[in-house]
């Protein structure tokens, strides 16, 4: 009961940030818009579909997500900088109903901005003439939980060890990192050598191209990816609790 | 003390070479408003920290309405409440969100009736629908002591509750502490000697994480043989050489 009643406080907190709006559900539609724009003066014969649509939006799906590691991040170091955290510390709350009080606001959060990502994306499809399938953008939409919750693990890891001011600088860093090394704005494939190493070792691609799998109505890559995004999820999500109940005490020192 | 609400014993920490409190021993009574009066640095947040179960002890134990700060955590927790001295409310919840927040994260039976009532005892009616952001800092800290009232708390700590307020905002925050009175445990710090005397019914002089002496503003005064406060406190501050003065 105690989760839920954090969980609401902190959803409110979020909605009521006008950053949320601009980032998390502003930013994927406006660069779904700006890409396809990009990608109309493309000439066909370059073979470049990275931009097209059904390619674009699994993209901006992902890394609209990184996005919500920065608020997740905020919402959590704004807490600890304030007294707020200390009052609740001292409050019958459990560690379990505080972690679980952050994360299920910005689940909620990222799949409302999957959903509009996806939405968008049918719209530009259809003047676009691309065909896009229902129900594989359900199976997309379900295969992006694993990588909310490590972005969201990140942004609470983040929000645990560091203060507001530093926070948000690092994970301006991996967004920056998960676009350019998630094959959003490049073909990974066709550079290859040691970046796409780099690539393969992160999760930003695999998330990337397990999206645009489905998308495709491929199987091929798909366990292996979702595999290595489900480490990098279950990694993110014990070193944000380890950090979250590690500082609970440092805090209060 | 027989209806003791809070009993301390040898409560110790440390912070690797620093004693932040040492061998503090004391009884508060219930319903009495005790103040632990001292400089920066004098132990008396440690000592409220320990005694809301925010940091362990390094030693001694603490008993609060009868159960312990160290084995009984969980029960200490559902009587007691804190206004710290930073800002604590959720900047963008109305006030009457924040008082509701608290109550049900305390679990009160009827969290409606216990929000109205704390609204007309520290007369909230006016900033009700406003965001706790957007309030002065005297109105922040009236919403941050009303959202720890608001779960009827047994014991309640109030960690200088009127640092860094001016003058009138400090006034009308005496006012809603002198209104307390009588009806819980009020633990309140304080660097304020003029606030110390004013509200509290006894205080406990603390410098250096030490007990300097425990009694009432006149007492402490007669045993430092001063006419003023002020003159009592430095002159106890400076001549105690680590014990207590028992008035």
């Amino acid at each position: 009961m105690r989760t839920i009643v954090f969980s609401g406080r902190n959803l409110k907190e979020l909605l009521r940030d006008p950053l949320s709006y601009i980032f998390c559900l502003g930013f994927p539609i406006v660069m779904l818009l700006i890409m396809t724009v990009v990608n109309s003066s493309i000439p066909p014969e370059a073979g470049m579909t990275v931009f097209r649509i059904d390619n674009l939006s699994g993209g901006i799906a992902v890394f609209g997500l990184s996005f919500v590691m920065l608020f997740a991040s905020l919402l959590l170091s704004q807490d600890r900088t304030g007294a707020f955290l200390t009052r609740l510390y001292a409050s019958p709350m459990k560690a379990w109903e505080f972690i679980g009080g952050y994360y299920l606001p910005v689940i909620l959060l990222s799949v409302i901005q999957s959903v509009i990502t996806f939405a968008a994306s049918f719209v530009i499809a259809a003047a676009e003439d691309v065909e896009m399938n229902v129900g594989r953008v359900l199976l997309a939409l379900l295969s992006l939980v694993p990588t909310a919750v490590m972005f969201i693990g990140f942004g609470l890891f983040f929000g645990s060890v560091m203060g507001s001011n530093a926070a948000p600088g690092l994970c301006s860093i991996i967004i920056s990192a998960a676009g350019m090394l998630g094959g959003i704005w490049m073909d990974v494939e066709s550079i290859g050598g040691g970046l796409k190493n780099v690539c393969l070792a992160l999760p930003f691609y695999h998330s990337v191209r397990a999206v645009r799998s489905i998308m495709a109505g491929s199987t091929a890559n798909l366990g292996t990816d979702m595999l290595i995004v489900a480490a990098y999820t279950i990694g993110a999500v014990i070193i944000s609790i380890i950090a979250f109940r590690k500082n609970m005490v440092k805090d209060n020192r | 003390m027989e209806n003791s609400s809070v009993v301390i014993k040898s409560l110790r920490k440390t912070f690797g070479s620093l004693t932040a409190v040492n061998d503090l021993t004391l009884d508060i009574a219930s319903g009495e408003l005790f103040g632990l009066l001292g400089v920066n640095g004098a132990g008396k947040t440690t000592t409220i920290k320990m005694l809301s179960c925010l940091t362990k002890p390094d030693s001694g134990e603490a008993f609060l309405g009868g159960k312990s700060i160290i084995t009984e955590s969980n029960e200490v927790k559902r009587i007691i409440n804190l206004s710290t001295q930073e800002t604590a409310v959720a900047p963008k919840l109305t006030v009457k969100e924040n008082l509701k927040f608290m109550a049900d994260i305390y679990g009160i039976d009827d969290p409606k009736g216990a929000v109205d009532r704390v609204i007309n005892e520290l007369s909230l009616g006016s900033v009700l629908d406003r965001n706790a952001k957007t309030l002065s800092g005297g109105w922040q800290r009236k919403v941050s002591i009303a959202m720890a009232l608001v779960t009827s708390p047994r014991i309640l700590f109030l960690d200088e509750p009127t640092l860094g307020l001016d003058v009138l905002a400090r006034r009308e925050l005496w006012n809603v502490i002198k209104g307390l009175k009588s009806k819980m445990t009020i633990i309140l710090t304080t660097h304020y000697l003029d606030e110390a005397e004013a509200l509290c019914d006894r205080i406990a002089i603390m410098t250096g994480g030490c007990l300097r002496a425990v009694g009432t503003a006149d007492e402490l005064k007669r045993l430092a043989g001063k006419d003023s406060f002020e003159d009592a406190f430095i002159e106890i501050a400076e001549r105690s050489n680590g014990k207590e003065e028992a008035v």
